[in-house]
């Protein structure tokens, strides 16, 4: 077992009169892998270190397995981290490593060689047993940091951004490595990142903070799909969603948006939540809901953007994207296409929206208006 | 043909030449700070009437029978064990008094944390010549004056603030995240200080060791106020013996200052390089 149960979570540093974690409420189940994801300072390291009881909490509580750990000292939570630095011991082998944290719980000495050799077997550590850290490459270090984690068999995980100091290829590698491991061994995990590529593939759900707040809880793809607010649309995917200011107004057939010169019937996809938006909101186009030929064609839910002219055109290899200037607006907007693009800087284009996939935003609170579901 | 520039006769001259300041430069400054050295260890081997017949000759005879006298006959077997004792317990109290002090300014963030550290660190600003009445009046009272202990209270107080001072640089730079591990593995703070930051810290630890070996070996001032006895005198006291009001008996005074400082020789032979990685460490990332 190893629920996690945080109640209206606060903490505010000495000498700070602002709070860095602002109420936070999160319950992350027993073998779930949740990853705490925002921009720097937004707090989610702070709610992960009073977890781990490094941090003392302001205000609220966490609990693990319905036990409430605020007065419980780090030691005695049976929770293991992995630190971004790794945080190895210098002076210590592998082994010593692997072996510190057992010896302390008073572990039998030949258990303690058991569980190290069979955690350093699963992680590829075996040869390496007998060298200091810094004779050890960084995806090496990562292991032990991770071993380190896994031989103590903790109720619950506490991943620090651990991938972040490696390299790109090693990240990946990585990455699938900690998933794995991860979902064989079935215990609880918290990872703390700013990734969102990270967040996106490694994460049963993801919480986004903003300043200290849960700004949204959800499965990776339904909070992608469903942004809560701009900060989330904008947060996750890259490049970000593309957000343009739309006048909206009352017509014959219901409400209407204008963009540029263009208007389109709102009624299709919204609900009628657009008349309190004082004739302003933001739409939400993700990069890859802009086409340049109807990915459906007759269908009167694809609708065409005002006149397009391309501004930059970046070649990734595998897709392209296109930076356009839209007639009559001022925010530059991208579109994800095809590799085989022939769009050249400077040339006119007619760019085409998916609405099913477009998203309404209040312009005031930045909040999302809710789709029609039909 | 060739690729580069040949190397010629003249060019290698051009070459010392450009380099001459620089050796001129070390070679003053070897004879400088070793000539006296190697005088006084010639003299060492040399009676004092050999002495003043030719001040700068060569020993010859040697006499190593010197050593001997002034180790059983000049008292200097009780002097060296003196300073021995006081030395090696005042070292060791400072390295474990002053780790200690440093690991605790250097990882808690407490209440006073930093006028702690500047009444610590004020100690430094004081010489010695200001504290030295005050320190006998309070040793008398304490019933520590003319003790080797009372010596060693008095080092070890004077010393702490260097020694934190060193210490709590090489600490600071000890990342929290290995102390945040090592609580999260189940160790206290206490443990946390013997198994973590003591091994990390060996290079600044064995920086503190020599420096304060080298300096309280040599100390005079206090010793000379704060021990009257004859069989309390440590080193630098006892060489003192030699230079009476009206002779001075130089050939055993050499001898002395050799036995004196052949501890010193041998620490810092061995200790040099590491003393340095501590003093620098932290200065280049």
């Amino acid at each position: 077992m190893g629920e996690v149960a945080i109640h209206v979570l606060c903490k505010r540093y000495d000498g700070s009169s602002d709070f860095a974690v602002k109420g936070v409420t999160l319950t992350v189940t027993d073998g779930e892998f949740m990853v705490l994801l925002g921009p720097s300072g937004c707090g989610k390291s702070s709610v992960l270190r009073m977890i781990a009881g490094l941090e003392p909490i302001t205000s609220g509580t966490v609990a693990i397995d319905g036990r409430i750990m605020n007065a419980v000292p780090a030691k005695d939570r049976d929770i293991a981290m992995v630190f971004q630095s790794y945080a190895l011991y210098p002076h210590m082998d592998v082994f010593n490593n692997l072996a510190f944290g057992l010896r302390r719980r008073g572990v039998a000495r030949p258990d303690i060689e058991r569980r190290v050799n069979a955690v350093a077997v699963q992680l590829g550590l075996d040869p390496y047993l007998k060298r200091k850290p810094h004779a050890l490459s960084g995806g090496q270090r990562q292991r032990v940091a991770l071993g380190r984690a896994i031989v103590r068999e903790p109720k619950v995980f506490l991943f620090d951004e651990p991938l972040s100091n490696l390299d790109a290829a090693l990240r990946l590698t990585t990455r699938n490595e900690l998933i794995r491991q991860q979902r064989e061994i079935g215990i609880t995990a918290i990872y703390v990142t700013h990734d969102q590529l990270e967040a996106m593939t490694m994460g049963h759900r993801i919480c986004i903070m903003d300043k200290g707040e849960v700004v949204q809880i959800g499965a990776p793809l339904e909070v992608y799909r469903n942004p809560a607010n701009t900060f989330v649309a904008k947060f996750l995917g890259s490049p970000p969603m593309n957000l343009l200011p739309v006048s909206t107004d009352a017509g014959p057939d219901g409400y209407r948006f204008s963009l540029g010169g263009t208007t389109w019937s709102a009624n299709a996809w919204v609900a009628e939540k657009l008349g309190a938006l004082g004739g302003q909101a933001l739409i939400g186009i993700r990069p890859e809901d802009l086409f340049e030929v109807s990915p459906r064609p007759g269908d009167a839910r694809v609708v065409p953007l005002p006149a397009a002219t391309v501004a930059a055109v970046e070649a990734l290899g595998a897709e392209t994207l296109v930076v356009l200037t839209l007639e009559g607006v001022t925010q530059e907007v991208i579109a994800r296409v095809g590799r085989e693009t022939k769009l050249r800087p400077g040339d006119a284009a007619a760019f085409l929206v998916d609405t099913v996939a477009m998203h309404v935003f209040d312009t005031t609170t930045t909040q999302s208006i809710p789709r029609r579901r039909d | 043909m060739n690729a580069g520039p040949m190397v010629t006769p003249a060019r290698l001259w051009l070459a010392y030449l450009r380099r001459s300041p620089l050796l001129v430069f070390v070679l003053l400054y070897t004879v400088v700070s070793g000539g006296p050295f190697v005088w006084v260890a010639a003299m060492s081997l040399r009676t004092t009437p050999e002495i003043f017949a030719s001040p700068y000759a060569l020993p010859a005879p040697l006499h190593f029978e010197k050593f001997a006298d002034a180790w059983t006959r000049s008292n200097y077997g009780t002097y060296f064990w003196n300073s021995t004792i006081v030395v090696v317990t005042a070292v060791a109290l400072l390295t474990i008094i002053g780790a200690m002090v440093a690991h605790a300014l250097a990882r808690f963030h407490f209440r006073g944390n930093r006028l702690v550290r500047f009444v610590i660190l004020s100690g430094m600003i004081l010489p010695p010549q200001l504290v030295i009445l005050s320190l006998f009046q309070i040793l008398v009272e304490l019933q520590l004056y003319n003790t080797l202990t009372g010596l060693i209270v008095v080092y070890v107080a004077g010393h702490l603030a260097m020694t934190v001072y060193i210490l709590e640089g090489f600490f600071a730079q000890i990342p929290q995240d290995l102390f945040d591990a090592a609580r999260l593995d189940g160790y206290s703070d206490l443990e946390i200080f013997w198994r973590i930051t003591l091994p990390i810290g060996t290079p600044a630890l064995f920086t503190t060791v020599t420096l304060n070996f080298i300096i309280l070996w040599n100390e005079f001032l206090y010793a000379v106020v704060l021990l009257t006895d004859d069989d309390k005198r440590t080193l630098p006291l006892g060489i003192m013996h030699f230079m009476g009001s009206h002779q001075l008996d130089i050939g055993m005074l050499a001898t002395g200052l050799m036995i004196a400082i052949g501890p010193i020789i041998l620490l810092y032979a061995f200790f040099s390089e590491t003393m340095i990685k501590g003093m620098t460490a932290g200065a280049v990332r």
